[in-house]
Order: structure tokens, then C-alpha cells, then sequence
């Protein structure tokens, strides 16, 4: 039996965690063997997916049941380059402690649990049915609750994985309950059979169906009013956990809705419309607000990703193709940006306490350090020529195709709001004066290689935003 | 290589390029560097700018007009783009020629009269600016493009008339003349807006080509009323012409041309024979066909170009201040140039000598106003004050600024053959042969008073005994980087009318015009005549009062024993005191305040709460974010419940 090309990434991707836990049995733990097997995987997962042609139209299909179509592969990119930056962003954890916390161990089980996340993630965009796509949801999850907690010594980590497993659990109940009411509307598992009952006319049974799911995806995705759980436990967990965080599992449950959405739910997308206005509106606005009032910085970037959900959410009330190819777009710059402050926020962690007070006089002591910062929180405030202003406009442009002005209206206000709060950081970094008391800073080559790699990555993706086009290209086919 | 495209580029670009390089580079560094750089390239560009009027007027191309280039940079919507381009015609050509001239010639001045100021690197670079800013207006094809030069202008002459920022009352004139030239040019645009929406395009091809019977039916929306289009033309003409208005400094929007002298007097002398002052002219004159079909702009044209006339003539008399005069007269000569265009309406007839004679005073009076100036600039060098009461006695001590000043002030006063006699007597006539009698009359009663005031200032100034300290010491000298352009200018100052009049009569014409041309003109061989004999009349009082062997000048100098009327002639009527209570009163306690008041406590009022309610939101949020876990898996259940009450399910 022959293997189709398409599937490879795929199945290298779920053998891949084994593979990297498993060289640890060959050698000791001070090797860097695992180490350059994940990293080599990684890189050529990611070199093969963009060998998978675009403009599929329908998808391929293995073994009937894994569907592989365009957004599903620009999915996998996002989840891996997401997986790849984490990984690189971790690397420092495992050499020494930082921001109060002690050295993390075992790197080789870690990056294979990133492994599994991100494996998860692809699991949803390829499901064609119910049960796959629940269990595509929880691969993702179950590895993130340990990720949480793997500071064994870090009390305040382990707090956060329970908090985080105990809400997730409920979470979990609430997708079943919506599930298994879905199937007691539909009477099948499989996507096109729901759609077709679905189209058929809905009762009340299929309502009870989206507000559960909704709101179980809501927890994922850090709505209003489930997103409780973010800003605790991105404090709580280890820096790189929650930088792998605010991407993998953002981007593996907008995946979901925009599945769902866009698969079963589209006959009565103009019904849900006004839900998906409201989550998005609140919850942008309730995100806003938290981070006005933060000093430490990582509490400050899980309100700022709570916000960027609600950004996200904007562009599902578009149509198919325009939405799709807006949060793929906006999930790259997204990624790019975000992990780019992670870095600049994991450098200053290694010497100093994770405070915006710890920014002060940045420009001075290391100026490449506070351009970088710079990029990525004007980047993230949507500021033109950088990439979050055309990430953002396209979100904005979908909606406006199905005429959302409101909502639009009432997003572009909370982005001066947004602009108030990352401002604050850029204005440490650049306006105050030094600090005597803070321990000077001293960048890696590999961190110093990152940043400038995603800085350009950022200001290009921007200058460049005709390469959005390119992309895309092949969505207007579907 | 050297083609007339390039010649047309290369006049823009060498004024623009000196201004650049002196700004940035070589301005502060080494002035003098900046002066050589500024004098070669403005005399470069008048070199092309002659050599391309010589071709153009060799050419069987004149008079007509052509558009040397053209480039589009702004689409509004359709058809209607601003370009920026070059028109090419005897008007536009005579002006190039004029403004690289004057700027060529003050530059050289500059030299000399800025060789003492630390900051004359900048001098120089303001100074091409000035001159690029007037070429691109001159040279403009379509009104934006005027517009936009038509604000440079006066963004360069604020800065230098202001060029002396150490001193209050050049800060204070700067922007007085700013802000009045301004406060006209917001209605220049509004009839910009208003035309060019009317017509679809902002081309004077296509403005002069107009006729308003097209216009007749149809009616557009000012927002308050409804008009006609006709009526929205005539309307956007009186609003263009405001422009003009304010930019020519006439009544009463004149008082910041006399004032302006605080600048250093190489900038009043370009400012008043060739830059800004004549912009309002070159307006009118431009767009002359469009005024003519315009009901009764031009009659409104007419009116205040007349009454300007007399009413600066009138001031002159009567001032002290060298420089003052001399901008009055600016003033009164300006009336001229105006009237003379407005009256060229006879009901609903056109006669278009008018216009010929108002063109060609311009070009006369460049000359003889910028070597004025000049020559005020110099006795001031020497003298170092402004008043005529210091003065006198000069002329043995500066003969060449002497007989250049005389040659000028015969110019200016009309007396043949130098060149402000043809000029005059062709606007005197313009005003006879368009019956317009009282003007006509007020013209060579003005006529008159220009030579009084003139050699009131020549005689004060040169003659009699020195007055001054200085003077007396035998402290006073020639400067040659000064008297080289004074003497230069004296050449076209005699000359210019002469020579002149035969281009201007044969290729200064009005394009077509769409209303009805009276061709067979009245001819009255006693105009030129009558008005010489009014100048000589008036030169023999001057004589008597200022000259002769038995003048009091002492007597005639002093102010404490004079009449009402004299004293409110001197304080020019008190203009600037009304100008001044109007807007301290006004403008600054009522309506400033006003808008002060609501900025202050309304507007900061509703920001400062908005601020204050979002940073109180921001607490709630933080507050709810209290870490307590059964709290947090409430949040769940009451998130289901609020959406779904809320979320606007069919549920």
C-alpha cells in the first residue's frame, strides 16, 4: 500500500515525540542529542508541508476520515512554526532559572508534549467528525496542563495547572454536552451529514448544541467571560509555556470555530452572528481593560492575548474565504509578533524580575534590544507599516464584507485603548531614565539570531503585504 | 541637451535646489559659500528664463499660449487632477524674466547688506525659496498649483519678514502678515473649491474658456442656499479675487505690507517690485477672462484697486520713515495695477487696453520699486536709522546711489521718457478710454501726489544740509556689492517703457473672451500731456517746499503744530490701532476665550472622565481577577447563562 505524499508531515509529526523521548533512553541527560533530532524535525515537518500544493479545492481525503485542504495546511504551518519558536524560546529555561523560578529538566519530554499539542491542533483541522474533532481538542489541551506544571519545584506553577485542569475539565463537559446534543440533532457524527440537517432547519436541540460548544471553546480561547483561568495561569506557568500558550492553543481553538463555523454551522451562520459579534466585542474590550492596569509582564501579555482573541473573533463574522485567509494571515503576524516580545521578555527575565519597571532605560543599555520591543508591541498595537496593521485590517475587512460596521467601529476605538497600554511599555523602554539598581543584560548568539530573524520577519511581513496575497492565492479557488 | 523643456525645469530647479543645499548643508557653515551658490544659480536661472522669453518671442509661436510640462500627482475624483506644470505665455514669460531678474539683483545685494549678520547663510536659502515659490506660482497651469505656490509665497515671506526673530516688532509683523494673507486665502480656496466644483477642472484654459449661460440652469447646494451655478461662479470669482485682495495688501487689508518693512530691506524690495505683492495682480490678470464674464467683480476690482491708490498716496505724504513711504507707494501703485484691470468693464463691454497697461506696470515697476528699496536699503547702511529726519545731504557723499535714486523717482513719478511714464499713461488712458471719468480723475490726481511724496523722500534724503552726525563726519561711503544692483537696475528703470511698449502692445493681449470687445477706442492725445504737467506741477511744490533755496525743512520736518486732519493722515488714519482693537477685543477676549473655555473645561472635561471611567473599569477587571477558584468556575456557569440570554440565539 502506498502512502500519499500529502500525510507524511502528518504521520512524522505523531511519530515525531516518540522519537525525541525516546533517544533519551541512548544517552544521558547533559546530551544535546534530543535536542538536534527535535530540532531537525521540526524544521523538516515544516519544510515538507510546503511541498503540499495549495488549491485543493475540496481537500484530500485519507482513509476517508482525514481530510488535508488548504487552510488545514497553513494551519499546520502556523502550529509549527508556533512549536519551533516555542522550542527555541525554552532552550534558555533548561540552561538556567529565571524570573525567580528554578531550571527546568527533561527538555526532550517537553518539546515532545509541544509536540503533542501541536499534533492536536493538526488533528482538528483534519477531523471530519465529531468524535476526531473532541479528540484533536483534548490532545491539544492534556499536554498543556502539564506543560503548566512542569516546574515541579515552582509552587505557583502547580497552583496554575490545577486551576487550569479543574476549569478545563468543565470546560470539557461543556463541549461534550454540546456534542452529544448536536448528534442527538443530527443523528450522524460526521460533518456533512450535520450540515445537511443543519441546512434541513434547526430546532431548538441544535441551539443547545452551539451555545455549549461556543462556550466550551470559549475557555480555549479566552472569551468573555472564561478567560479567568489566562491570566493567572500565563503567570504562573514557566515563560516558555506561556509564550507556546498564547499561540498553540489560541490558534488550535480559533481552528475549531472557524471548522465549525465554516463546516457544519454554515447554514446558520447569520444566526450566530450576533453571538460571535458579542463574544468578540466583549471580549476585546474586557482584555483592553485588564492590561491597562498591569506591571508584571506577563500577566500584562495574557490580557493582551485575551484581546487579540476578540480581534480574531471579528473576522468570523465574514465569509468563508475572506475569514479563513485573514486569521491565517493575522495568525502568522500574531505568532511572529507575540513571540517576539516573549523573547525580548525572556531576556530581561533571565537577568531581572519579569516588571515593566525592569524596562526602564532599555534604549540606553542595549538599543537593538528596545527596537525589537519596539516592533513587536507597535506590531501588536496594529501601528502601520508593520505586520499587525495589515493582520488587523484584514480581520476588520472580513467583517466589513458582511457589513459589521458596529463592531468594527467599536474594535478600531479599543485599539487606541490597546495602543495606551503597549505604548506604556515602548515609552519604559525609551522615555525613562535607567534604573542603577537592574543587572545589566547579556544576549546569546541564538537569542540575539532569533530576535533579528523576527524582527525583519515582523517589519517584512508588513512592508511586504502583497505576500499575504501570495499566500492566499490559493484560497480563491475554494 | 539645452532645450526650452530643460531651460523651463531648470528655472524651478536651480532656486529650489540653492535653497536646499544652503538650508542643510552649507547655510550655517560658511555664508559665504551660500552667497556665491545663491547669486550663481538665481543668475542661472534668469539667464534661462531671458533666453527662453528671447526664443519664445522669435518664435511664431507668440502670443499664444503653450504648456512647456505637465505632471499629474493628484487624482480627486475623475477628470479633476492637480498637476504641476509650466504654462508658457508673454504674461507668464514676462514674469519669470522680472522675478529671476529682481532675485538675481537682491542677491547680489545681499551680499553687502548682510555681510555684518551671523545668520546669513539662512538668508540666502529663504531668499531662493521666496524666488522658487513666486516662479512656481507665475508659471502655474491650473489653480491648485497657484494655490499651492500662492501658500508658499507667503510661507516664505513670514519667514522673512521675520528673519530678524530677536526683535518683537519683526516677530509681531510677520504674523500680521501672515495671518491677514492667510485670513484672504481661506476664501481664495473656498472659490477655488467652488469653481473648480462648478467646472469640473481646475485649468485656466478652461476657467477663462467659460461662458455662464451653460450655467444658467442648473443650481448646486452651498449648504445654507441653493444657487444657481452661474450664481456659484460669480460668487467663487469674488472669493478668488479675495485672495488677491489680501496677498496685494489692498484696503483694508493693507496694513501688513507697511509694516512688513521690518524685515531686512533686501526682502521688502523683492517682496514689493516682484514676489508677493504683485501675486495678487498676476491673479487677476490671469484669470482676466474669467472676471470679465463674471458680472461685477471686475467694477468691484475697480473700486478698490482705485481707492487704495489714493488712500496709500495720501499716507505717503505725509510719513517720515523712508521705508514707509516707499510701501506706500507700493500701495498706491498697486491701486494702479488693479483698477486699471477692473476698469477695463464698460457695462457689459470689454475694452482690454487695460489690461495691456496693468501687465506692463507691473513689469515697469518692478525695476524702479526694487531699486528704490535698494537704494533706501543703502542710505539706511549708512545712516543707520530709517527717519528723514537724519537724513540729507547725501548726494555729494553717494553720488551713484544719487542719480540711480533719481532715475527711479522720475520712473515712479511719470515723467518721460523713463519708464513709469508709458506705463502710467497707458493705465490713465485705459481709465479714460473705459469712461470711467472719476477714476480717470482720481489716477492723475494720484499721479500727482506720487510725485509730491517722492521728492518729498529724494529731496529729504539727498538734499540740503546733512542732518546727522554721521553724515557730517564724512562716515558715509559706498558699499560696491550694494550700488553694483542699484545701478543695474537704473538701466531698465529709464529704459524699460521705452523698449517696452512695443512688445507689450503687440503681444499683450487678452486671449478670446466671451463677452463683447470694443475694438475702436477713443484716443485722446492730451492725457499724456495733462498728466506730465500734473507731475511737474507737483515736483516744482516738492521743489519749493523741500529744495529751494528758502525751504524751512526744519519747519516742514516738525510735527508739533499741525492740523487734525495731517495728524490723522500721519497715523494713517489710525488703521492699525482699529486693526488692533478688533482683534485684542474681539477676536482674543471674545471669541478666543470662548473657544478656550470649551477646549478647557468641556472638552478636557469629557476626556478626563472617559479616562477616569476607563481606569476604573480596568480596576473592576483586575479586582474580579482575585485568584479564587470557585469564583473563576462560577465564571463559567454565568458565562453560559449570560450568552445564553444574551447572545441572541433563537433559543
Amino acid at each position: 500500500m502506498s502512502i500519499p505524499n500529502f500525510i507524511i508531515p502528518d504521520l512524522l509529526l505523531l511519530v515525531f515525540p516518540f522519537v525525541v523521548i525516546g533517544s533519551r533512553l541512548f544517552c544521558n541527560f547533559r546530551s544535546k542529542v534530543p535536542w538536534r533530532i527535535a530540532n531537525i524535525g521540526f524544521l523538516l515537518i515544516f519544510l515538507l508541508l510546503n511541498f503540499i500544493p495549495l488549491a485543493s479545492g475540496e481537500g484530500r481525503f485519507f482513509i476517508c476520515n482525514w481530510r488535508v485542504d488548504d487552510f488545514g495546511v497553513l494551519m499546520r504551518e502556523v502550529l509549527i512554526v508556533s512549536a519551533i519558536l516555542g522550542m527555541w524560546f525554552s532552550k534558555d529555561y533548561f540552561e538556567h532559572g529565571a524570573d525567580g523560578k528554578p531550571q527546568m529538566h527533561q527538555i526532550a519530554e517537553f518539546i515532545g508534549a509541544i509536540a503533542f499539542a501541536t499534533f492536536g491542533g493538526v488533528t482538528v483541522v483534519s477531523a471530519c467528525d465529531t468524535i476526531t474533532f473532541f479528540l484533536g481538542l483534548e490532545i491539544a489541551t492534556i499536554p498543556m496542563y502539564a506543560l503548566t506544571a512542569w516546574n515541579k519545584r515552582d509552587q505557583l506553577g502547580s497552583e496554575a495547572a490545577t486551576k487550569y485542569i479543574l476549569m478545563g475539565s468543565v470546560a470539557t463537559a461543556f463541549e461534550l454536552f454540546g456534542f452529544s446534543y448536536l448528534y442527538g440533532f443530527a443523528g450522524s457524527l460526521h460533518f456533512d451529514a450535520i450540515q445537511s440537517a443543519v441546512a434541513a432547519g434547526p430546532t431548538p436541540l441544535l441551539w443547545i448544541a452551539v451555545l455549549f460548544l461556543f462556550c466550551g471553546i470559549g475557555f480555549k480561547l479566552t472569551l468573555f467571560p472564561f478567560y479567568t483561568w489566562a491570566p493567572d495561569v500565563y503567570e504562573g506557568a514557566p515563560t516558555p509555556v506561556t509564550a507556546v500558550l498564547s499561540v498553540t492553543s489560541k490558534a488550535t481553538a480559533i481552528a475549531f470555530l472557524v471548522v465549525l463555523i465554516y463546516g457544519p454551522f454554515a447554514p446558520i451562520q447569520e444566526q450566530i452572528a450576533p453571538l460571535i459579534a458579542l463574544l468578540a466585542g466583549a471580549t476585546l474590550f474586557v482584555g483592553n481593560l485588564g492590561a491597562l492596569k498591569q506591571s508584571r509582564l506577563r500577566r500584562f501579555m495574557a490580557y493582551s492575548s485575551i484581546a487579540q482573541a476578540g480581534y480574531i473573533m471579528v473576522a468570523l463574522l465574514g465569509t468563508a474565504v475572506m475569514a479563513k485567509t485573514a486569521i491565517i494571515y493575522y495568525l502568522f503576524v500574531y505568532a511572529v509578533s507575540n513571540y517576539l516580545a516573549f523573547f525580548v521578555f525572556g531576556i530581561i527575565g533571565h537577568h531581572r524580575e519579569e516588571i515593566f519597571n525592569s524596562l526602564r532605560g532599555l534604549s540606553k543599555q542595549n538599543p537593538s534590544l528596545a527596537i525589537a520591543l519596539a516592533i513587536s508591541m507597535f506590531s501588536l498595537a496594529g501601528i502601520p507599516p508593520l505586520a499587525g496593521f495589515f493582520g488587523k485590517f484584514h480581520l476588520f475587512f472580513s467583517s466589513a464584507t458582511t457589513g459589521h460596521y458596529g463592531l468594527i467601529a467599536f474594535a478600531v476605538l479599543n485599539n487606541v485603548l490597546a495602543l495606551f497600554y503597549y505604548l506604556q511599555l515602548v515609552k519604559s523602554a525609551w522615555v525613562d531614565e535607567p534604573d542603577g539598581h537592574l543587572t545589566p543584560l547579556r544576549l546569546t548568539r541564538r537569542q540575539r539570531g532569533v530576535i533579528i530573524l523576527l524582527s525583519i520577519a515582523v517589519v517584512v511581513l508588513g512592508a511586504l503585504p502583497f505576500l499575504s496575497d501570495n499566500i492566499f492565492a490559493g484560497f480563491s479557488g475554494v | 541637451m539645452i532645450n526650452d523643456l530643460t531651460l523651463g525645469y531648470l528655472i524651478l530647479l536651480l532656486p529650489l535646489v540653492t535653497f536646499v543645499v544652503n538650508g542643510l548643508f552649507l547655510g550655517n557653515r560658511c555664508p559665504k559659500a551660500a552667497a556665491t551658490l545663491a547669486i550663481v544659480c538665481n543668475g542661472l536661472a534668469f539667464i534661462c528664463a531671458a533666453t527662453l522669453a528671447v526664443h519664445y518671442f522669435t518664435s511664431d509661436l507668440a502670443p499664444q499660449k503653450t504648456i512647456l510640462f505637465q505632471h499629474d500627482f493628484l487624482t480627486f475624483a475623475g477628470t479633476l487632477a492637480a498637476t504641476i506644470g509650466m504654462l508658457i505665455d508673454p504674461l507668464s514669460l514676462m514674469m519669470l524674466v522680472v522675478v529671476t531678474f529682481i532675485s538675481f539683483m537682491v542677491n547680489i545685494y545681499s551680499v553687502g547688506y548682510m555681510r555684518e549678520d551671523p545668520s546669513a547663510g539662512r538668508f540666502f536659502s529663504l531668499l531662493s525659496l521666496f524666488s522658487f515659490s513666486m516662479l512656481g506660482l507665475v508659471a502655474a497651469t491650473n489653480l491648485f498649483q497657484m494655490f499651492i505656490f500662492w501658500e508658499l509665497v507667503g510661507v516664505s515671506s513670514y519667514l522673512l519678514i521675520g528673519f530678524w526673530y530677536h526683535k518683537p516688532s519683526a516677530v509681531s509683523a510677520s504674523k500680521q502678515a501672515f495671518i491677514l494673507t492667510r485670513f484672504a486665502d481661506s476664501f481664495f480656496l473656498f472659490g477655488i473649491v467652488l469653481v473648480s466644483y462648478v467646472v469640473q477642472s481646475f485649468d485656466f484654459s478652461t476657467i477663462n474658456a467659460l461662458s455662464l449661460h451653460a450655467f444658467k440652469a442648473e443650481t448646486i447646494n452651498l449648504g445654507l442656499c441653493t444657487v444657481s451655478k452661474a450664481d456659484a461662479l460669480v460668487l467663487g470669482s469674488v472669493m478668488i479675487f479675495t485672495g488677491g485682495w489680501g496677498k496685494s495688501a489692498m484696503f483694508p487689508m493693507h496694513i501688513w505690507l507697511p509694516n512688513a518693512m521690518e524685515g531686512p530691506t533686501p526682502v521688502s524690495s523683492i517682496i514689493h517690485s516682484a514676489t508677493m505683492v504683485v501675486a495678487g495682480v498676476y491673479l487677476v490678470a490671469r484669470l482676466f477672462p474669467f472676471f470679465t464674464i463674471c458680472h461685477d467683480t471686475l467694477k468691484l476690482i475697480m473700486v478698490v484697486g482705485a481707492f487704495t491708490m489714493v488712500f496709500a498716496a495720501v499716507i505717503a505724504c505725509t510719513q517720515k520713515d523712508i521705508k514707509r513711504i516707499l510701501a506706500y507707494s507700493t500701495l498706491s501703485q498697486l491701486g494702479y495695477m488693479m483698477f486699471a484691470l477692473g476698469a477695463c468693464k464698460i457695462n457689459q463691454v470689454v475694452v482690454t487696453t487695460g489690461w495691456t497697461a496693468s501687465t506692463f506696470h507691473i513689469f515697469t515697476h518692478a525695476f524702479f520699486k526694487c531699486s528704490l528699496f535698494l537704494i533706501a536699503g543703502s542710505l539706511i547702511h549708512q545712516v543707520h536709522t530709517n527717519d528723514l529726519d537724519a537724513m540729507g545731504g547725501l548726494r555729494k557723499k553717494m553720488p551713484w546711489t544719487y542719480w540711480c535714486c533719481l532715475i527711479s523717482v522720475l520712473a515712479i513719478s511719470g515723467i518721460p521718457p523713463f519708464s513709469g511714464f508709458f506705463s502710467k499713461d497707458e493705465i490713465i488712458l485705459a481709465a479714460f478710454q473705459s469712461h470711467h471719468y472719476m477714476v480717470f480723475g482720481l489716477a492723475l490726481l494720484t499721479s500727482g501726489l506720487t510725485t509730491f511724496y517722492m521728492f518729498r523722500l529724494f529731496f529729504l534724503a539727498f538734499h540740503g544740509v546733512p542732518r546727522h552726525e554721521g553724515v557730517k563726519a564724512g562716515h558715509v561711503h559706498e558699499d560696491f556689492a550694494m550700488t553694483l544692483p542699484i545701478v543695474v537696475l537704473a538701466v531698465p528703470a529709464l529704459l524699460s517703457g521705452l523698449l517696452g511698449k512695443g512688445l507689450f502692445e503687440k503681444y499683450f493681449v487678452v486671449g478670446k473672451l466671451h463677452v463683447p470687445t470694443l475694438i475702436n477706442h477713443s484716443y485722446a492725445g492730451w492725457i499724456p500731456v495733462a498728466a506730465v504737467a500734473v507731475a511737474l506741477v507737483a515736483l516744482a511744490i516738492a521743489w519749493f517746499l523741500y529744495a529751494s533755496p528758502k525751504a524751512k525743512v526744519e519747519r516742514a520736518l516738525d510735527e508739533t503744530n499741525r492740523s487734525h486732519l495731517y495728524k490723522v493722515v500721519y497715523h494713517k488714519f489710525y488703521f492699525d490701532e482699529i486693526y488692533y482693537a478688533v482683534v485684542r477685543q474681539f477676536i482674543f477676549g471674545g471669541v478666543a476665550a470662548t473657544a478656550r473655555f470649551i477646549q478647557d473645561y468641556i472638552i478636557e472635561g469629557i476626556l478626563a472622565f472617559t479616562v477616569w471611567f476607563t481606569h476604573k473599569l480596568g480596576d473592576l477587571v483586575r479586582t474580579a481577577q482575585a485568584g479564587y477558584l470557585p469564583f473563576y468556575l462560577g465564571t463559567l456557569i454565568v458565562g453560559l447563562l449570560l450568552w445564553r440570554f444574551f447572545g441572541g440565539l433563537p433559543l
